[in-house]
């Protein structure tokens, strides 16, 4: 989730479509939106990827509106209770909710902008602490015992898990579990 | 060569108890030695009965061949472990312990469990400090900041454990926070 041209979290995130309305006319552009050829019209509304609207939007050629993922509903949804909210559905392609709405913030103006910060953040850091538990706790059983570890709002959560915070449950229980296994080690044989 | 990503920022346990296995102990050595030259500094003579201080990992060498007795450093005693351990369930932020009192106590206790009094209580002490910090950190992480991180009187073994995720976890909180300060557009820059 860098600006790094090689991230490939980055490429996935900007990969989700948005809707935008093309301020001019656009010759021949019309395969843009998948299909149909000929212009683009003036005030026309098209989905397009992210990547492509990004500098479509600085060049002052088309104006975007909020995609779904960070609609009024999606909010109220999360500051309600952030950890019932399943961020991979949100998304397509295995979930970069952070990630995406990163790019969109970098979009917005100063205002809409802090908003949505303020609501990522606000999201973060009330899903860390569960992840970093999970994590945890998955650190302790052995590969066998898998299924015995959930209840059902445990699986949901990790099911609904963004990339982002897939790849910090990783690190936790990495490292969670290689302190975990020298504690048990005794020396007394090895040495 | 390719690292985990989860050893990536941080290094393993049994490297970190190599390093605390530098730190000098007072043994009673049973037998004698000329003042030696090792990699590390120069050690000895070994006089019995006289003490010595030597580097821990020559300390449980020599125990292991049963050649010296190990004394305990002046924190591993049920008395001191046990005032450590009302201090850190009764206080909300970390109380002082030795700064590698993971490793030290663990390569004791293989090794010489026969001079330490009361090995089993030390044990479970140590176990029960050590859950008790765990549970003060993971409270640390809900209040993750993205410009600054401060826990105080953490161990070699904490630190290490909770590096990867930690740091992790900050660097998205810096891509998600959005500074008041106008951004240049042209910049492309990630607040």
């Amino acid at each position: 989730m860098d600006d790094d041209y090689y991230s490939i979290e980055s490429i996935l995130a900007e990969n989700q479509k948005i809707q935008c309305t093309f301020k001019i006319d656009v010759p021949e552009m019309g395969h843009l939106d998948g299909g149909k050829a000929g212009d683009i019209k003036a005030l026309s509304k098209v989905q397009i990827p992210l990547w492509l609207a990004y500098i479509l939007v600085y060049s002052d050629y088309a104006d975007f509106t909020i995609p779904p993922p960070f609609s009024a509903r999606v909010r109220n949804a999360l500051n309600a209770e952030p950890r019932s909210v399943r961020l991979s559905a949100l998304v397509g392609q295995g979930g970069w909710w952070y990630g995406f709405g990163r790019m969109i913030m970098n979009l917005l103006n100063d205002v809409p902008a802090e908003e949505l910060s303020g609501v990522l953040t606000k999201t973060f850091r009330a899903r860390l602490p569960d992840v970093i538990d999970q994590a945890q706790h998955f650190a302790s059983l052995h590969a066998t015992s898998g299924t015995s570890a959930g209840d059902a709002g445990a699986a949901a959560f990790r099911e609904g898990m963004d990339g982002t915070e897939r790849e910090l449950f990783q690190l936790a229980q990495d490292s969670a579990r290689r302190t975990k296994a020298w504690y048990e080690t005794s020396e007394r044989g090895r040495r | 060569m390719a690292l985990p990503p989860s050893l990536r920022t941080s290094i393993t346990p049994p490297e970190l108890e190599l390093v605390a296995s530098e730190q000098l102990v007072e043994i009673v050595p049973l037998v004698s030695m000329e003042r030696t030259a090792f990699i590390s500094g120069a050690y000895g003579p070994l006089r019995p009965p006289t003490k010595c201080k030597v580097p821990l990992w020559m300390a449980s060498n020599l125990k292991l061949k049963k050649k010296c007795h190990i004394v305990p450093p002046s924190w591993l005693n049920v008395e001191f472990l046990q005032e450590r351990l009302l201090r850190e369930t009764t206080d909300p932020s970390f109380s002082e312990m030795p700064f590698r009192f993971a490793e030290v106590a663990k390569i004791l206790l293989d090794v010489a469990p026969d001079d330490l009094q009361n090995p089993e209580k030390i044990r479970m002490l140590l176990k029960d400090i050590r859950e008790a910090r765990q549970a003060k950190s993971r409270e640390g992480l809900s209040k993750l900041d993205h410009n600054e991180l401060m826990l105080p009187n953490l161990c070699a073994m904490e630190i290490n454990e909770i590096r990867p995720f930690f740091v992790r976890g900050m660097s998205v909180l810096t891509h998600l926070t959005r500074e008041p300060a106008p951004v240049d557009p042209n910049a492309m820059e990630q607040m």
